[in-house]
């Protein structure tokens, strides 16, 4: 009726304009943009991850070496912190009141609706007088941690500590992700990554401040964390722990191997250290401090150190010339003092006397037989071809070759070859007389300990060895099989007898340069080494095994600036070799005299 | 004045079905978004669910009381209605403030909005008068003799104004009070009744103006930050200056279309007009500019930028925009199902206000498309139907209600609707039956039902 009533279309068109605007919108939003959903899952899902307990690490007679504990950090939301007794808290945990205003204000700073860390890595033990009373403090929560414990408290060095890895980590292997732990050193780090597990993920829904209020989807998208896996050592706890505490305020290292397995029952550096000193919170305070000690305790004496051998060599030697054919084991030379120095003993007539005597110009005559086998009308070109075949002899009972050893940082003794002497002296410029000092295990031939350690194993075992390795068993897998494989040297067995009869007579015959390792109740072979140190006192080496007929243990032990082997070595290798096989020690005035002894002649340099 | 037939009689079946759906829809809703296990019972007085079916029963007992009246009755007190709500609404402004404002008389656990209320009345008062209107003085009658220039422009706009003061007056007191309390989204509610003044024949340049001008200052706004280069030199300009090349280069299209095809007679005019309407856009991009930088302050200036997508900050001003979005548009096509919101829930809370202005929001995550698309169409529905309402009436006062009823709809659904989807500034309105809250709800219905019962009485010529 009105003239105006056309104007209900312009209406009604805005209306379904509108309306046309928002269903496409809402298509859009709804069925076409996908970034919604993404957006929504971040709003209101959360992921969690969940760790996996590191694998525990045991020793042969399944003690636990590594455990692992939960400790608890205490973190607050500012936001929902509200009148709280802040003096009674404050007490609680053990801070002064202005410590805890500072914490709140710097919680508050970084957050006032999130999380933050009010205080870290509380143990169980404090935790348990904390805990119960977190209810009365509004905003105030704890979440777990684990952290590793050393329930026995030795083989720092062997055990390893662990810290935060770096960017370089993650950057090398893509696994590790920000504020995730790694094992840095040792076992830690060696068998990190069956140590470690695998880490699972927990979707989880959230409200608006974060809290969570329920799993997503009922976990369908969840993965569980796998727990690392444990490995067993073929350390013995207690044979450590005695080593370590008969090395006290002596600088050098003890290495014990099992002859019939190869596995390492003992690994001693001293000085040693407390693994519970690095972990978690300690390790940044304590590591400083150690690491400016000037003995330098975090030093591994018994992987990092390569001395000469001494005349513990002179097994080798030997029965390097036995072999060769170039003596027999009734050979028989002066004590020629002239040609190298030596104490006052009888002449050896034999082979078995001169391992008990140590005689050094025999070894010399012995030796230089070796080297100088007249194949070539120049002692030169003699000596080279000689000092090869006595390399490869020497390189057969596993020295100066890569270790197989199942660690880090292994030092790598050297055995002189004809390449080195040519650099030094030039081609055919050297023949024996030259380089003679080798044949009693000084000059240029240098050994770790674990080489000597070997070397007894060899003598055990009379002419084999098993690369020597720590790991004794991991859980639901198996140990690499190199470790399974007998490694013969080039020495035929029959040559070994005389030459540990000369060991036996070391300990346990008059003369014999080891008298202190003698034990009434147990056979034991060994021989003694003194270590040339020109920057002071000789180091004291000795190597042995022990019963001498089906040896359950191998020795190398090894103390700087102690004198002869015999002094110092010797006594410490006899002791632990006592209380390994029969747990008790039966001369409590020797065990005295070793504990009571400082040894430690550390001059600082300037 | 003859009395319906029965209070059944014409009305509207339609209508009360599509308010029934909206209104059992709605309270599902509030009910899988505040509900709370341990409080489950539907009708359980301390949550939202309750309370709002307390609501819902008494605006049904409203209703079918308004639908015993007699229209007459109603048509005759519409002025009372109107000042009762007036007085309400001045009075709550000595109220303690609640929220920073005063818009609420609080009872305990309940409040009443007078706000919601003073809409009834207006659209009563305004009918009434317009329905004794005789005529309605029109000022383009002559189109040919009139010269069109700026001084008549405004003498005849003057005139006009006082002739229709007392429309003025029934609008502009509500909104003044509204704005005292402050309520900008009621405010804003009432500029819908130039729908109304549109359909009785007012303001159709107005409203074509309104149109153009919002469409000049939402694109001076989107540019006004920016900078250009001028082409071909190296003169650097500021993004307004690019919309008045925009124009500029408008006006002179107009111009050679009109040289082309308008009469040399009717040129002079429509030069004038063009150059008149250029001048004055120039100057109201202006005046927009800096209304904006001065005038508005800051958090009005992010919710502009925040509609306009100048602004992404999912965590800070718009963080309950951001968060809106996500629920509605991870709703996909069907939904999460009923009661399994995950943003808009009743226990992880993402969405802000999910129960009341952005119920949609928790519609939506649940329905999906299905569900947003169903419900946006139930509400052009809604306002198609009452638009074939209005226009079905004989009485002017029934038609000029039915129109104020529909307009007012309109905004609360467009802008409720088009802030949780983004195209809309943020301004806290309720979405008609489906928001929680008692005044809403009563006054929704109580406008919806004296528009069914005047339709009822259709057929009985009153005026």
């Amino acid at each position: 009726m009105e003239t105006y009533s056309n104007r209900k279309y312009t209406i009604s068109l805005m209306f379904i304009l509108i309306g046309l605007a928002f269903l496409f919108r809402l298509a859009y939003m709804q069925l076409i943009d996908s970034h919604w959903v993404e957006r929504a899952a971040q709003i209101s899902e959360r992921k969690v991850v969940t760790y996996p307990a590191r694998g525990i690490v045991f020793d042969r007679n399944h003690e636990k070496l590594i455990a692992n504990e939960i400790h608890y950090d205490l973190m607050v939301i500012p936001k929902k912190v509200k009148e709280i007794d802040s003096f009674a808290f404050a007490k609680l945990i053990g801070i002064p009141i202005e410590e805890y205003t500072k914490r709140i204000l710097k919680a508050k700073d970084y957050s006032y609706r999130k999380a933050s860390e009010f205080e870290k890595q509380i143990s169980p033990d404090d935790f348990t007088k904390i805990g119960p009373e977190l209810y009365k403090y509004n905003g105030f929560f704890e979440i777990e941690r684990t952290l590793r414990t050393y329930p026995k408290h030795v083989a720092g060095h062997l055990l390893g500590y662990m810290n935060e890895v770096s960017r370089r980590d993650i950057k090398r292997q893509p696994y590790y992700k920000s504020r995730d732990y790694i094992g840095r050193s040792g076992i830690e780090k060696e068998y990190e990554k069956i140590l470690r597990g695998k880490r699972g993920v927990k979707y989880l829904l959230q409200d608006a401040i974060g809290i969570s209020t329920g799993s997503f989807e009922e976990g369908k998208f969840d993965t569980l964390a796998i727990s690392g896996k444990n490995i067993t050592l073929g350390i013995d706890w207690e044979l450590q722990a005695y080593g370590e505490k008969l090395m006290q305020n002596k600088l050098g290292s003890v290495v014990a191997i099992e002859p019939s397995t190869g596995e390492i029952l003992s690994m001693v550096s001293a000085p040693s250290f407390d693994p519970d000193l690095l972990v978690g919170r300690r390790l940044g305070k304590n590591y400083g401090v150690l690491q400016r000690d000037s003995l330098k305790p975090l030093l591994n004496r018994a992987t990092g150190s390569i001395y000469p051998p001494g005349s513990t060599f002179k097994l080798i030697m030997a029965l390097s010339a036995l072999q060769e054919g170039v003596i027999t084991k009734e050979s028989g030379f002066p004590c020629t003092k002239r040609l190298v120095g030596c104490h006052n003993h009888p002449s050896a007539q034999s082979v078995q006397q001169a391992v008990k005597m140590s005689c050094n110009p025999y070894f010399y005559y012995v030796v230089k037989r070796l080297i100088q086998q007249g194949k070539e009308k120049s002692i030169y070109k003699d000596a080279a071809i000689g000092l090869n075949i006595w390399a490869d002899y020497v390189e057969s009972f596993g020295l100066g070759t890569t270790s197989q050893i199942d660690f880090g940082g292994m030092a790598k003794g050297l055995i002189p070859s004809k390449k080195y002497y040519d650099r030094v002296y030039g081609e055919y410029r050297w023949a024996f007389s030259t380089i003679f000092s080798i044949c009693i295990g000084q000059g240029e031939v240098t050994v770790s300990p674990f080489e000597m350690a070997n070397l007894a194993v060899i003598m055990a075992n009379r002419g084999y060895y098993y690369h020597p390795h720590f790991i004794k068993d991991i859980d639901g897998d198996t140990i690499p099989s190199k470790y399974l494989e007998k490694n013969y040297t080039k020495v035929d067995q029959i040559h070994f007898p005389d030459v540990i009869e000369g060991m036996y007579d070391v300990v346990n015959s008059p003369g014999g340069t080891a008298r202190r390792a003698r034990l009434d109740s147990i056979i034991v072979c060994g021989k003694t080494g003194t270590a040339q140190n020109p920057h002071g006192e000789d180091h004291s080496i000795f190597i042995a095994f022990a019963p001498k007929d089906d040896p359950k243990i191998a020795i190398a032990v090894y103390v700087e600036n102690a004198g002869f082997g015999g002094t110092w070595a010797a006594p410490i290798a006899s002791l632990m070799i006592e209380q390994y096989l029969t747990d008790s020690i039966s001369n409590p005035r020797k065990e005295k005299r070793i504990l009571d002894a400082n040894l430690i002649n550390y001059t600082k340099p300037k | 004045m003859s009395r319906g037939k029965s209070i059944i009689g014409d009305v509207d079946w339609g209508l009360i079905l599509i308010y029934l759906i909206f209104v059992s829809l709605g309270l599902s809703t509030i009910y899988s978004a505040v509900y709370e296990p341990e409080h489950a019972f539907l009708f359980d007085m301390s949550k939202e669910y309750g309370k709002q079916s307390m609501w819902i029963g008494i605006s049904l007992f409203l209703g079918f009381f308004i639908l015993l009246l007699d229209g007459s009755f109603i048509i005759k007190n519409s002025y009372w209605v109107y000042i009762v709500t007036m007085v309400l609404l001045l009075l709550v402004l000595f109220t303690k403030p609640i929220n920073g404002a005063r818009s609420w008389f609080g009872f305990g656990s309940v409040g009443i909005q007078p706000s919601e209320f003073a809409k009834i009345g207006v659209s009563l008062a305004l009918a009434r008068y317009l329905s004794m209107k005789s005529s309605i003085t029109k000022k383009r009658k002559k189109k040919s003799n009139t010269q069109l220039t700026l001084a008549n422009y405004i003498t005849s706009t003057l005139q006009a104004i006082q002739a229709n003061a007392p429309i003025l007056i029934i609008l502009g007191i509500p909104s003044m009070l509204v704005l005292l309390q402050p309520d900008a989204g009621t405010f804003i509610v009432f500029t819908s009744f130039i729908l109304v003044l549109y359909r009785e024949g007012y303001a159709g340049n107005i409203l074509l103006f309104g149109i153009v001008s919002v469409f000049i200052a939402v694109i001076t706004l989107l540019v006004a930050g920016n900078t250009f280069f001028l082409p071909f030199t190296k003169v650097m300009l500021s993004g307004k200056f690019g919309v008045f090349l925009v124009i500029l280069f408008l006006g002179l299209l107009f111009y050679f279309v009109i040289k082309k095809l308008i009469q040399p007679r009717e040129r002079k005019t429509l030069y004038k007009a063009l150059i008149g309407s250029m001048i004055i856009s120039i100057i109201f991009i202006n005046v927009v500019e800096l209304g904006y930088s001065n005038i508005l302050q800051k958090h009005h200036r992010d919710r502009i930028d925040l509609v306009l997508g100048k602004m992404e900050d999912p965590n800070g001003k718009g963080y309950n925009i951001n968060r809106a979005k996500a629920a509605i548009g991870s709703g996909g096509f069907s939904g999460k199902g009923y009661k399994q919101a995950k943003l808009a829930s009743a226990n992880q809370k993402h969405v802000p206000e999910h129960s009341t202005d952005f119920i949609f929001c928790t519609w939506s995550e649940e329905r999906g498309f299905i569900g947003s698309a169903g419900l946006v169409l139930l509400f052009m529905t809604l306002l198609i139907k009452i638009v074939l309402i209005a226009e079905r009436q004989k009485s002017r006062f029934t038609r000029v209600y039915a129109y104020s009823v529909a307009g007012i709809f309109f905004y609360h659904f467009m802008i409720n609707i088009g802030m949780a989807i983004g195209l809309a500034p943020v301004i806290g309105i309720p979405l008609p039956f489906f928001s929680y809250g008692g005044s809403g709800m009563m006054s929704f219905s109580i406008l919806l039902f004296i528009l069914i019962k005047l339709d009822a009485e259709r057929k009985v010529i009153l005026q």
